[in-house]
């Protein structure tokens, strides 16, 4: 075993967080307090290659492996981007653009992959309805095929980048009978005619990623926006797990580091009973809360990075296993950041309490951590 | 990057498993008594015959130090936790001591018996105020000519009644040092302590040191940059944490097997979402806290600057964790686990030694938060 980082991943971290405290960070703030999405700073985050650093050169990509791609998402939490930049980050360029490259023809990867790589265009994927969440194959959003076109009608929620997107994945039963097997997926792009989306909901946290409904009343869109075969979509949803396991959670990673040092500088400065507070031991012990947490998280997200960079298929226990740490155990740290910083801890001028806000989407979004436990007892 | 053991590691902790679980099945070492001291003395000396007693100590093919040992705690300790005592405390505390700071003729003397596993050494750490390490030691040597003459008073020192030889550490002039110790010599008495919790099979004792002889050549010093304390909590911190693991192995999987076999309302408990995610949620912190465990590990051997801290997240996070599994197996078994002597009970009263000893849960929280804040100890 080997947990080391190699010198160039361990300075490109450093060139992200870098980039991030620079051209982010300070913007952070004021898009959660209005709940908008930040075109710039998502278009930078293209620029710099986040959006496709996994894709290859030749999609406008930057050919990265797993593990660096998972140490950039820790890279952006570890600098303090908010928690719904990484989401928009997540879907666009893991639920979207990869789905695409992965399942598209050379024609649709051509078309898609370098504008998603740039950020020109923005990506979502719609797979939740509003009666079908955990439960996925009881969708009923269908699309049917007539001739050259398949004719697609149903309704999708909680999707994170649909009101901003050009593009999106968008699954539905082409055989509403079956079950999984039913389930097909097809690229939609704004403006189709019949395609709408609704206002964006009014969210607790990740209020930066736009987050609406999406609307299919007798959409048409042509045959090839197929991905795949039919029937072949839940086992596409299937695969976006990989990295809904080890890149979507790496932020949560990342941000466990950025508290702990806010958390730490705060508390040698804030002066109570004539003593900075980081003297109390009632601190000391949130601190080391934050630390443990990250360090305990860290290990499990690199581990599922590291097996897809070998090439071994998914270990669907372990990944649940990382899901359901994440998603239950952050609560705990980040609660701990903003009691910490006492009434500042709970106003929006100190940024604990967004972050808090943040955290909460982790035991609820790709996966609810009772479904994890549920994955765990059948698997174990 | 590689986030797995190898073939060859793996074949070693089957071997192992195969062979300490053989072994205690027809010598049982958990259960307290005389036969169960003879019985675990015979495991150790089986242990000497597999390369485990060398890991963390000296080179051994095919593996990867203590990476490859916390691997093998793990299964040395979810088959017999007192087995996994007695032998940790003699080698990766006294032996491991003696391979750092020994000179070749202590390594020979008393280092080489204790890798064979033909004698077992104990550590004598812990004092009175010195059972958090928040106070400075107590016992002392004192030189007269080329002796060295101990006094002190040390408490719950594992393996002291069976130990051939102790490391009693203390200062002399004013400097750390560990004095070696025969476990019959004039001056030293040792008084076993009774009715532990758990390890109901490892022997625990108080120590009296009264005017105590050794030859100087029986000391060992350490350089004047480290702290030889904190080493040896580290060990003893790593000790715990290989510990935990092992004891949340064997009570997660007593608990999944038992909850896979055992019915109500017609249907195996497992089936029932209490117990179902109650497993899940077990399991979700038994693989976390193995691969904390391993990466500290690593860390210490690659990186050992950022260790320290490090071992403490790992030790807390074990320790705490094998508590609570073993406590959710106790809930498990129902009331079968309350009655009589059985693995999930003793890994439920061991994990409790976890989290009090070595650096304390509480104490290893309060150095964590001082290194973030940047306060040096
Ligand atoms: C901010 C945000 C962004 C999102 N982004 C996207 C996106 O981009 N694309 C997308 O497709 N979806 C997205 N989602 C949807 C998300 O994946 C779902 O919310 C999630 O899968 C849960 O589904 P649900 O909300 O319908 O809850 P439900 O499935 O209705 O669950 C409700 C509760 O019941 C529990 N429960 C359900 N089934 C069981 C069971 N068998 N046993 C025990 N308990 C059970 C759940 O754990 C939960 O506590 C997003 C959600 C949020 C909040
Ligand atoms: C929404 C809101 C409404 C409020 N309304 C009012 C109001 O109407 N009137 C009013 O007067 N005040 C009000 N407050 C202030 C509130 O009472 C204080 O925020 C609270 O007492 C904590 O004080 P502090 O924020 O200065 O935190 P601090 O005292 O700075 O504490 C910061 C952290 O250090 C810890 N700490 C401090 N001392 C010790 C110690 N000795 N040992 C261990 N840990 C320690 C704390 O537990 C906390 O985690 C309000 C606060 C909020 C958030």
């Amino acid at each position: 075993m080997d947990f080391g980082f190699t010198k160039e991943q361990q300075m490109f971290k450093k060139e992200i967080i870098r980039f991030a405290k620079k051209e982010i960070v300070p913007r952070v703030q004021e898009f959660d307090l209005h709940k908008q999405f930040d075109f710039e700073s998502f278009r930078k985050l293209g620029e710099f290659g986040i959006l496709g650093l996994h894709f290859p050169e030749e999609y406008g990509g930057g050919g990265a492996d797993v593990v660096t791609t998972v140490m950039a998402g820790e890279a952006l939490g570890e600098a303090g981007v908010d928690g719904g930049l990484t989401l928009a980050y997540g879907a666009h360029s893991f639920l979207c653009a990869d789905t695409i490259f992965k399942h598209g023809s050379e024609e649709q990867r051509k078309k898609y992959i370098p504008k998603l790589c740039s950020g020109e265009w923005i990506g979502c994927m719609g797979l939740t309805e509003p009666d079908a969440g955990s439960d996925v194959a009881s969708m009923k959003s269908t699309a049917e095929k007539k001739g050259d076109k398949y004719i697609l009608n149903g309704s999708k929620i909680f999707i994170t980048n649909a009101p901003v997107a050009d593009v999106s994945v968008v699954y539905a039963k082409t055989d509403p009978d079956a079950k999984h097997l039913g389930i097909s997926a097809f690229i939609v792009e704004k403006g189709t005619p019949g395609y709408t989306c609704g206002e964006p909901l009014i969210k607790m946290g990740v209020r930066t990623s736009q987050t609406s409904e999406q609307f299919f009343s007798n959409c048409e869109i042509p045959a090839e926006n197929l991905l795949g075969s039919e029937g072949d979509g839940f086992n596409m949803s299937l695969q976006t797990v990989e990295w809904d396991r080890s890149a979507l959670l790496a932020p949560f990673v990342g941000v466990s580091t950025y508290m702990l040092k806010r958390c730490a500088d705060y508390a040698k400065k804030r002066v109570q009973f004539g003593r900075s507070i980081g003297q109390f031991q009632a601190t000391k012990r949130k601190l080391a809360n934050i630390r443990i947490f990250g360090e305990a998280a860290r290990s499990l997200i690199y581990r599922i990075a590291w097996c897809k960079d070998q090439g071994k298929p998914l270990n669907h226990l372990e990944a649940a296993v990382a899901k359901l740490f994440v998603g239950d155990w952050s609560m705990g740290p980040a609660n701990d950041a903003m009691i910490l910083h006492g009434g500042y801890g709970y106003c929006h001028e100190y940024d604990m309490e967004r972050i808090f806000r943040d955290s909460r989407l982790a035991p609820i979004g790709g996966g609810t951590s009772d479904i994890q436990k549920m994955i765990i007892s059948k698997l174990m | 990057m590689n986030y797995e053991y190898s073939q060859k590691e793996f074949e070693f902790f089957i071997e192992l498993y195969q062979m300490v679980s053989a072994y205690s099945a027809s010598h049982p070492m958990d259960t307290g008594g005389a036969d169960c001291e003879k019985n675990i003395q015979g495991g150790v000396e089986k242990l000497g015959q597999t390369p485990y007693l060398k890991l963390g100590v000296s080179d051994v093919e095919n593996a990867n130090g203590l990476v490859t040992l916390m691997g093998a705690m793990e299964v040395v300790a979810a088959v017999s936790p007192s087995l996994y005592l007695t032998a940790e405390y003699s080698m990766r505390l006294l032996g491991r001591a003696l391979a750092k700071w020994g000179d070749e003729k202590q390594k020979q003397a008393f280092l080489n018996p204790l890798i064979s596993g033909s004698a077992i050494g104990a550590l004598a750490l812990c004092e009175q105020t010195v059972n958090v390490d928040n106070e400075p030691l107590a016992a002392t040597g004192e030189k007269q000519g080329s002796t060295v003459i101990i006094s002190g008073r040390k408490q719950f020192v594992v393996n002291g009644p069976v130990a051939k030889v102790i490391g009693v550490v203390g200062t002399c002039d004013g400097k750390p040092a560990i004095f070696l110790v025969d476990g019959d010599a004039p001056g030293l008495s040792i008084n076993r302590t009774e009715g532990s919790f758990g390890y109901k099979g490892a022997c625990i004792s108080e120590m009296i040191l009264e005017n105590c002889r050794i030859d100087e050549d029986r000391m060992i010093r350490c350089s004047e940059k480290e702290d030889m304390v904190s080493v040896l909590r580290l060990w003893e911190n790593q000790i715990l944490t290989g510990a935990s693991l092992g004891l949340m192995r064997a009570s997660f999987e007593s608990a999944r097997d038992y909850a896979k076999s055992h019915k109500t309302g017609g249907k195996p408990i497992i089936a029932y979402q209490e117990i179902g995610f109650k497993l899940a949620e077990m399991l979700t912190l038994f693989q976390t806290s193995q691969m904390l465990a391993i990466r500290a590990a690593w860390t210490a051997e690659k990186q050992p600057r950022e260790a320290f801290d490090l071992t403490l997240c790992a030790k807390v996070f074990c320790t705490e964790s094998a508590a609570r599994v073993s406590g959710e197996a106790m809930n498990i078994f129902g009331s079968s686990a309350y009655f009589g002597a059985n693995p999930v009970e003793h890994a439920y009263c061991c994990a409790r030694y976890g989290e009090s000893f070595g650096t304390s849960t509480e104490l290893s929280r309060i150095k964590i938060g001082d290194a973030a804040l940047g306060i040096k100890p």
